[in-house]
């Protein structure tokens, strides 16, 4: 039993870490579901991201991050590195043209 | 000629073009009304529509599915709908939220993991792959284990075998599809939940009650269709590989190509072994028998302007060796068991679109052949099964999409052998038999704004069952616009197969006395259900109450309370009946952290020794909880699962004990990569003495029938998925 409770402590104790944190809105370009959950994961995925979420109706997405980790420069390039456009930053165009087709340019 | 015929039968159905209609309201602080002028864009197939006046929307949805309906409009929250083409036959209720009542309300952009759909007319509960990947383990039969509707539970100490059981009836009852095509049936009913692997899962639909005479006249207790990885959506490739405390480990490779624009191949390989035998609890019997199956699912789809089309093949061997520790293959010595079991199929699936696009025709045909052979200790049995199966739906609207209308025809050709030897008495029961089933059948569906209907009958002839006459009828109605009130009534009927339904009595030294007429099963089945859905504290949630009463005109029982140490096998007429009332709460108690709560009372009882009585081995109650919790940059999940069982009937005067499960699962999220970890039954709760009278096998008294709880303990196990999409 005592394993057992040690065992849970264990595996829940990750969701738990205090952190400081900075904010960014980026605008982007996403159209529909799956550019969201491109677009939210990769930046998830990003080390120093807290969490990303993004709006598909005002296509913002907002991160939290660890400004000691990661800037919002470098937030940018990874929207932009995936095919959408970060604020006036442009897409990547090789990314952009390995988009499914719902979240190409105008295919929507 | 032959060739032609095959060809011929290698067509099926899938989905045509299907509209969506619906009602869209804005709520307040004053009052509930109908919103003109709410954009509803259709995300993927990138259609967008406004609101009328009073409110109505139609829209069609695109070859896309599932698809994404997105409802905005000034002054108020906007909402989505995942909906797919099933949906067609449902009116939408979509109620939109006043920005100024609430700031935030929490509404998930992604699929709910567990969910009844409102659109349906049908109560369906739906499972995604995300509520799969809760409890990660290994086969379809599995696959329900975080979930309340469905109980899973062993069916022999010997061989693990595991079976389901919807609305307090076994599996048999429940008719089992795949992507509508028949699934599980027949020789398989006894242990194909436990061979096809749960990875291949895209998602469940678990229907209470009668459902649509569409698929068929065997949904006596409800209807579950699989469906599996689509070749055009799947990842291109997938990797899973599962490993556990017990020596069972697993290795699932699947990936999907295009092979032209409009062809896509999926293919889906997959390996399972137990290989650790063991005995914990040292009654000199392994405590799950050692097996290896590998799978073999290979699949095309063909999406044209006219037609669309899904082929496919499945095959699959399956062996397991099990009993007492000492015996094996090379040394037979003491009490074994062992089974083996081969399956192949070829399916297809054609649809065809009219002139009009409502009008569609859709063919699905499949065959199938399976075999089966093996022993419980000197008890030993055989099966063999051939099947063709043919169903053709012609779709269309009568003047408005208000009303459709299904008309079809379908055959059932099978020839199924089953025997199981007596050896204390010298006898051989079994028997062979031939079923030609011709049928048809008509259904008509209503979709008002707060009424829809499905009305449908089948009348199908049987050349041993005689004919049969199934009609049935569903109903729902919007109270509110939160909630829904759904009926349902039908009759159904099977021919059963009394060898393979209850296989696992033969772990036993009971005779067997079977000398009645071969009569096919019929019962009525009558349901009431109540959905509402409810915002609270800002975050959506729904409690649902339903009510199930199957009632058997005739049924056949094994009766173990007549007579000790025999099992007796009877047809009953208006005797048997089974009451299913269950309860679930599901909300998002926090943001990411989301809450279900549900309780079932079943009551399921059938003339036993000459009294109604209770079923045996079926737990009267069942409380479940299960709680999830998704970090918001989606890195980890978490999920712990509760369930617990009152106490159940054993033959003869005997009772099991109350017992309770928890089970627990991490998982960490990469890119690419899933990697998970997890407990099952880390209560440890295990049933002492399992088998009864262990110690002599070939006794009179001996019996492993009787498990109502876990025979092994605690177990650890550790997987990843790696997706490249």
């Amino acid at each position: 039993m005592k394993n057992l409770l040690l065992f849970i402590l264990l595996l829940v104790s990750p969701a738990f870490f205090a952190q400081k944190q900075a904010g960014v809105s980026i605008q982007t370009n996403a159209q529909c579901g799956d550019c969201k959950e491109r677009i939210e994961t990769e930046l998830n995925q990003t080390k120093g991201v807290i969490y990303a979420e993004l709006n598909l109706e005002t296509k913002v997405v907002e991160i939290k991050f660890r400004p000691g980790k990661v800037n919002p420069e470098a937030l940018h390039k990874v929207i932009t590195s995936i095919g959408y456009n970060a604020d006036d930053q442009k897409a990547d165009p090789r990314a952009q043209k390995a988009l499914p087709l719902c979240c190409q340019p105008g295919g929507h | 000629m032959k060739i032609n015929f095959l060809i011929g039968i290698l067509f099926l159905i899938s989905s045509y073009t299907a509209q969506i209609k619906g009602v869209v309201q804005g709520v307040d602080s004053v009052a509930t009304k109908p919103l003109k002028n709410v954009k509803i864009t259709l995300l993927r197939a990138g259609t967008t529509v406004y609101s009328n006046e009073d409110g109505s929307f139609e829209i069609l949805l695109g070859k896309q599915s599932p698809d994404t309906l997105l409802f905005t409009a000034k002054g108020y929250r906007s909402d989505r709908l995942v909906v797919t083409r099933q949906d067609r036959f449902a009116a939408l209720n979509v109620v939109l939220v006043s920005g100024q009542l609430v700031r935030e309300i929490v509404v998930s952009g992604g699929k709910d993991a567990h969910g009844i759909s409102k659109l349906k007319t049908l109560h369906i509960e739906e499972l995604t792959s995300a509520e799969f990947r809760k409890a990660a383990c290994c086969n379809l039969s599995e696959s329900f284990e975080t979930n309340a509707t469905v109980d899973v539970s062993m069916s022999d100490a010997i061989s693990g075998a595991k079976k389901i059981q919807l609305l307090g009836l076994d599996a048999a009852y429940t008719q089992l599809q795949f992507e509508n095509i028949p699934f599980l049936r027949g020789l398989e009913s006894a242990y194909g939940l436990g061979v096809i692997p749960g990875t291949w899962l895209e998602s469940i639909q678990i229907t209470k009650g009668t459902g649509s005479v569409v698929n068929g006249y065997e949904s006596m207790a409800g209807l579950v269709n699989f469906e599996f990885k689509k070749p055009k959506e799947m990842q291109r490739l997938g990797l899973n590989i599962y490993q556990n405390r017990f020596g069972r480990s697993e290795l699932n490779l699947q990936g999907g190509q295009a092979l032209t624009q409009r062809w896509h191949m999926g293919t889906f390989l997959s390996a399972a072994t137990i290989y650790g035998a063991q005995d914990h609890n040292q009654d000199g019997f392994r405590d799950q028998a050692l097996s290896s199956t590998v799978n073999w699912l290979q699949r095309f789809s063909y999406q044209g302007p006219k037609m669309e089309a899904q082929l496919g093949l499945l095959a699959y061997v399956d062996d397991k060796a099990g009993g007492q520790m000492s015996f094996s293959k090379q040394n037979p010595v003491g009490y074994g068991m062992a089974q083996q079991s081969q399956h192949f199929s070829v399916f297809s699936k054609t649809g065809f679109f009219g002139k009009k696009p409502a009008q569609s025709l859709g063919i699905i045909a499949q065959l199938k052949y399976q075999n089966l052979a093996g022993f419980y200790g000197q008890r030993v049995f055989s099966g063999q099964e051939k099947r063709v199966y043919l169903n053709a739906i012609y779709d269309d609207i009568l003047g408005s999409a208000d009303h459709k209308i299904k008309l079809g025809i379908s055959f059932l050709g099978l020839q199924i052998e089953q025997f199981a030897q007596q050896p204390f008495v010298g006898v051989q029961l079994g028997l062979q038999r031939t079923e030609l089933v011709p049928g048809v059948f008509a259904e008509y569906a209503y979709s008002g704004n707060r009424l829809s209907a499905v009305v449908g009958a089948r009348y199908d002839q049987h050349n041993l069952a005689g004919d049969q006459f199934s009609p049935r009828a569903h109903l729902k109605y919007a109270l509110t616009p939160q909630l829904d009130l759904r009926l349902t009534a039908g009759r159904a009927w099977r021919l059963p197969n009394f060898v393979i339904d209850n296989l696992s009595l033969l772990a036993s030294s009971f005779e067997w006395q079977a000398n009645q007429a071969l009569l096919p099963e019929i019962s009525n089945n009558v349901g009431a259900s109540l959905v509402q859905g409810f915002v609270f504290r800002k975050r959506k949630g729904s409690l649902s109450i339903d009510a199930y009463h199957t009632r058997f005109a005739q049924q056949l029982v094994a009766d173990r309370d007549s007579l000790f140490g025999v099992v007796v096998f009877k047809n009953i007429a208006n005797n048997s009946l089974a009451t299913v009332i269950q309860t679930e709460l599901a909300y998002e108690v926090l943001r990411g952290l989301d809450l279900r709560l549900a309780y079932k009372f079943q009551d399921v009882r059938a003339l036993y020794n000459g009294t109604l009585q209770t079923q045996v081995l079926l737990p009267k109650q069942r409380y479940f909880a299960n709680l999830a919790y998704q970090t918001r940059n989606k890195r980890w999940n978490y999920d712990l699962t509760y369930s617990r069982y009152s106490a159940v009937r054993l033959p003869q005067e005997g009772s099991g004990k109350p017992w309770a499960l928890l089970n627990l699962q991490v998982t960490r999220n990469f890119k690419k990569l899933e990697c998970y970890l997890g407990g099952e039954n880390l209560l440890n709760v295990r049933q002492q003495q399992p088998i009864i009278d262990a110690a002599n096998p070939f006794g009179s008294t001996f019996d492993a029938t009787q498990i109502w709880a876990p025979i092994m303990g605690w177990n650890a196990y550790f997987g990843l998925r790696f997706n490249v999409k």
